[in-house]
């Protein structure tokens, strides 16, 4: 990790890993009990975001209550084409990842977006612009809920 | 999803919000609503678990030094549910589906894997691949990762006109 943490910092972080005030004035909740002000909150955490120990404060959603659909995807693309596709393929905001791998197909990304049609279009609109043949569309027929990671 | 929730959900996204003095005001500036109806949404959005929390996110610890791999293997339908619920307790599984097979791609469980090490990943993909035995299967290493992003809810990029 980049930089130590200060002591205050870490209650700062302690406390925003948990929950975030629902509130007019969170930042003031947060400080309170520490006996530090709104604004002295929130330096600390800007700072630990510059820094990159933070990457988001903000809302996790649950995409399913939402009535949202995701799917992996693969595509092959020779090598000589696939910055060019990669490129295309981020420029998605329903695509949260895509990377490269070993063997062919050799483009693995994920699309999510709130309806299946939604989802269809962007599909679609990535196979034709980028030309390289159909994007097979892998969605899940079961999830296992894994014992690593953090979720 | 009722139409002012997905305004303040795309509003709510928006990165910057939540380091800004008092992240729902300006939630509420943005959305042109009361602060109240902002606070009251937002916790019932949490309630009913669309909102599962808000927090920070820690970064990655030592981004770049780990290594995956995505193995896919081709196990009988018969026995694909209890081999990927196995293979869903390995350390190193951060995550597995059972996925439809493709032309070409005769494969329906997807583990990803992580480790620190090629070996230890090497190690973790044999371990998988005796559960599975004597099924063929595939490590598919990550090469380069492109993307790696927050998802974007009730996103707008298909009703905007072409850039």
């Amino acid at each position: 990790m980049c930089g130590a943490i200060g002591g205050l910092e870490a209650l700062v972080l302690s406390r925003i890993l948990g929950d975030f005030p629902i509130a007019e004035d969170p930042y003031s909740e947060i400080g309170r009990p520490l006996g530090i002000s709104a604004a002295e909150v929130l330096s600390i955490v800007r700072g630990l975001v510059e820094r990159g120990v933070v990457r988001k404060v903000g809302p996790f959603f649950n995409p399913w209550k939402m009535g949202h659909v995701s799917t992996l995807c693969a595509l092959d693309v020779p090598g000589e084409a696939v910055k060019e596709a990669a490129s295309l393929i981020n420029s998605y905001p329903e695509v949260t990842r895509n990377c490269l791998r070993d063997g062919s197909p050799n483009l693995w990304f994920t699309v999510m977006a709130e309806s299946k049609t939604a989802m269809g279009k962007v599909i679609a609109e990535i196979e034709t612009k980028a030309m390289r043949g159909p994007v097979r569309a892998i969605p899940a027929i079961m999830m296992f809920r894994v014992k690593a990671g953090v979720k | 999803m009722d139409k002012r929730d997905i305004e303040l959900i795309r509003a709510l996204q928006k990165g910057e919000i939540f380091l800004t003095e008092r992240p729902f005001h300006e939630a509420a500036r943005l959305l042109g609503w009361t602060v109240d109806e902002v606070l009251e949404r937002t916790r019932r959005l949490k309630e009913t678990g669309v909102i599962r929390r808000i927090s920070a996110l820690l970064a990655p610890g030592s981004a770049g030094s780990t290594r995956g791999t995505l193995a896919v293997f081709d196990v009988s339908d018969y026995r694909a549910e209890e081999t990927g619920s196995l293979m869903s307790e390995h350390p190193r599984v951060t995550h597995c589906y059972i996925r439809q097979r493709f032309e070409g791609f005769p494969f329906n469980i997807y583990a990803t894997v992580c480790a620190e090490t090629d070996e230890g990943l090497a190690r973790s993909v044999e371990e998988l691949a005796c559960v599975a035995a004597p099924s063929p299967y595939r490590a598919l290493r990550t090469v380069l990762e492109f993307k790696r992003s927050s998802p974007v809810y009730y996103t707008l990029s298909l009703d905007a006109p072409a850039s």
